[in-house]
């Protein structure tokens, strides 16, 4: 949707979040030049996100895990146990190579509020990877089949007495607690309060307030780092981040092999679990992307890529209820960012419909000529350079393919050229010569 | 075969209830277990066919694999030894080792590929995650592979991926062994410096890819 067409509710809400944002009120900038970075680069971006005929470049905004330590020769270990130089290597990446937007260094969380909870969900530095490594999904059924009406009727139950203890198995002993239901009558309370004053529910308890602590102080260090980020003119890429319903069952709850097998056999509990944490979804969403003044909620998309589902299925399983989530984000004034892994060459004739609102594709694997050509001037596309330049490429291979890239998606101007996959890693040269490529071919 | 049309039909439609009460009652009926068996592996082409015109594709071949799984269990009681060696032995094309290399512990894009070369008739060992190039090369000399299969989603997998080819080249196995690479950031210039044979994104471009080797190794 261009910027001159009438503009919904939504819409509006959206833009005015997005002009606030790419404002910079509320940050200290030690000269007027560095407000001027920050306002000239959030400003891009906006300009992209909204279509902007106005845009003077294509923005630059390189995803990133563990590149940004990795570059300094940082392990994975200290990168998720010391947040000081987490965050000094996220500022010297802004610095280096001067990208538009900032990494989200707070994803790299914190290694020993993981190692306090015993956490199963994914295996990291150190514990179950070598420490040199970043963090891996260990994905298994941590839900079972019969599980479906708890998570429907009643999401958060399920999510700390039932998921929880699995997932976080310092917290096993809640699964013994009672439901909080009883706290609404004076007689009734008891039960409760008795199941959480076992000693093994105060083990739990304890540990869950033991990792708070731990996080709350690594914030407040890393956090020492974020605002150097925006200080230095670096807007942040996403202001928080959410999923697609189907992926939260698919990867966290259910495991992809018992989803898929969930399809066939107990259809309508998917659909009406899906529906279900719609809401949810949406609530995560906005009160990060409030809290940190910045409207772009980030939602890795897994199980819709072509390959996984047939169209039929993406249409009746995953599509609604991702779509609702996006629209929920856009009603709040937030901007959908969907990072777009694997292919979605069969896909995007459906993410066409989205062109009523605000919101952008990171494409990973999509011809990027294909998406231009149905999503050109909708909404806005992003992403599709290949990671493997980067790593194996030469600096001149780089710029080359930059200008291909950029010749091929940006003709519409609502393009963010990034790199396809959120990056563990990468090559001095190469990630210069990306940004400057980008720079250099990207002027409208 | 005629008769046992509707166990065919459930199986290629994925009606599991169905296809395992039809599996049962044949069987109960006296119609040999290697005939349901037969009906079982035409039920297999035909959910090949839809998956290589994109009719189908993963929900449908975990589903295939789960009705596989439990039909032999049904099966086993009546089957001959003879008809269960045939049965078993049947038709392997040859043999790939499946590994998700050093550093990298996803599994669930390796254990779709293992379970779709098993049923298109490869004899398959998958020997899991994070596992070192001596013994990936160490496990495909064993099993005597014609391919090594190497997974991995992550690419801090492009260089245990070279590791293992360089040692099969060290050790003058790179002529007898094919790689495939696949996982979801593989493509031509990670195949190159990978050195590998192939390269795959999904599951059945792998299939395809190993059973063109195969062939042509069969027809020299």
């Amino acid at each position: 949707m261009s910027e001159q067409k009438d503009k919904s509710e939504a819409v509006v809400r959206q833009d005015a979040f997005l002009d606030q944002w790419a404002s910079a009120a509320g940050i200290e900038f030690p000269d007027a030049g560095k407000k001027a970075d920050y306002q000239e680069r959030a400003g891009l971006v906006a300009d992209a996100i909204k279509i902007s005929p106005e845009i003077k470049r294509v923005p630059i905004m390189p995803l990133t895990t563990f590149a940004p330590t990795m570059l300094k020769g940082i392990s994975g270990r200290q990168a998720m146990y010391d947040p000081d130089a987490a965050g000094q290597a996220y500022l010297d990446f802004c610095n280096t190579y001067m990208p538009d937007t900032a990494g989200s260094a707070p994803m790299l969380m914190y290694g020993p509020a993981l190692d306090t909870l015993e956490y199963q969900l994914y295996k990291w530095p150190g514990n179950g990877v070598a420490e040199h490594l970043s963090y891996q999904f260990h994905e298994k059924d941590y839900m079972g089949p019969d599980e479906y009406d708890h998570l429907i009727t009643d999401p958060t139950d399920f999510w700390l007495r039932s998921w929880m203890p699995r997932t976080h198995a310092a917290l096993a002993p809640l699964a013994d607690a009672e439901p909080v239901y009883g706290s609404m009558e004076l007689p009734m309370l008891g039960p409760w309060l008795i199941s959480l004053g076992t000693p093994q529910a105060q083990g739990a308890l304890k540990a869950l307030m033991e990792a708070g602590k731990q996080c709350f102080d690594w914030i407040n260090v890393l956090g020492g780092y974020l605002g150097q980020i925006m200080a230095a003119g670096y807007p942040f890429g996403a202001g928080s981040a959410t999923k697609a319903p189907l992926d939260v069952i698919s990867d966290s709850f259910r495991g992809t092999t018992q989803l898929m097998l969930d399809l066939y056999r107990r259809p309508d509990k998917v659909l009406e679990a899906t529906d279900r944490l719609v809401r949810p979804m949406i609530e995560t969403g906005v009160r990060g992307a409030r809290a940190n003044g910045n409207p772009l909620v980030f939602i890795p998309l897994h199980k819709g890529a072509d390959g996984f589902l047939s169209n039929d299925q993406f249409e009746k399983f995953y599509w609604p209820t991702l779509k609702a989530v996006m629209y929920g984000l856009a009603e709040a004034g937030c901007v959908p960012a969907c990072f777009v892994e694997g292919g979605y060459n069969q896909r995007l004739e459906y993410l066409a419909d989205t062109s009523d609102i605000r919101c952008m594709y990171l494409f990973d694997r999509t011809d990027m000529s294909r998406a231009r050509e149905v999503l050109g001037g909708k909404v806005c596309i992003a992403g599709g350079f290949s990671v493997s330049h980067i790593l194996t490429g030469t600096p001149d291979q780089v710029r080359h393919e930059t200008k291909k890239l950029i010749d091929a998606a940006a003709g519409d101007k609502g393009y963010i050229l990034s790199v396809g996959c959120a990056l563990d890693e990468a090559k001095h040269e190469t990630m210069k010569a990306f940004v400057e490529a980008g720079k250099e071919y990207g002027r409208y | 075969m005629t008769e046992l049309n509707d166990l065919f039909t459930a199986v290629a439609d994925m009606q599991e209830d169905t296809a395992m009460e039809l599996t049962r009652k044949y069987l109960d009926k006296g119609v040999p277990a290697v005939e349901v068996f037969e009906c079982y592996q035409s039920a297999l082409e035909e959910i090949g066919r839809r998956f290589e015109q994109q009719i189908y594709f993963i929900p449908e071949l975990i589903m295939s694999g789960e009705m596989m799984k439990a039909s032999a269990e049904i099966l086993k009681p009546y089957l001959a030894d003879q008809a269960k060696d045939d049965a078993e032995g049947q038709k392997k094309l040859g043999r790939i080792l499946i590994a998700t290399v050093e550093g990298d512990i996803h599994d669930i894009g390796k254990n779709i590929v293992s379970m779709l070369m098993d049923l298109n008739g490869l004899e398959v060992k998958d020997i899991g995650v994070d596992v070192p190039a001596d013994k990936i090369i160490a496990e495909a000399r064993a099993f005597g592979a014609d391919v090594i299969g190497l997974s991995g989603l992550l690419t801090l997998a492009f260089d245990p991926m070279k590791a293992v080819v360089e040692k099969l080249a060290e050790q003058g196995l790179r002529d007898q062994i094919k790689v495939l690479i696949g996982g979801g950031q593989m493509d031509e210039r990670v195949c190159e410096y990978v050195g590998a044979d192939a390269f795959v994104t999904d599951a059945v471009h792998g299939v395809n890819y190993v059973k063109g080797w195969l062939g042509e190794s069969v027809q020299s």
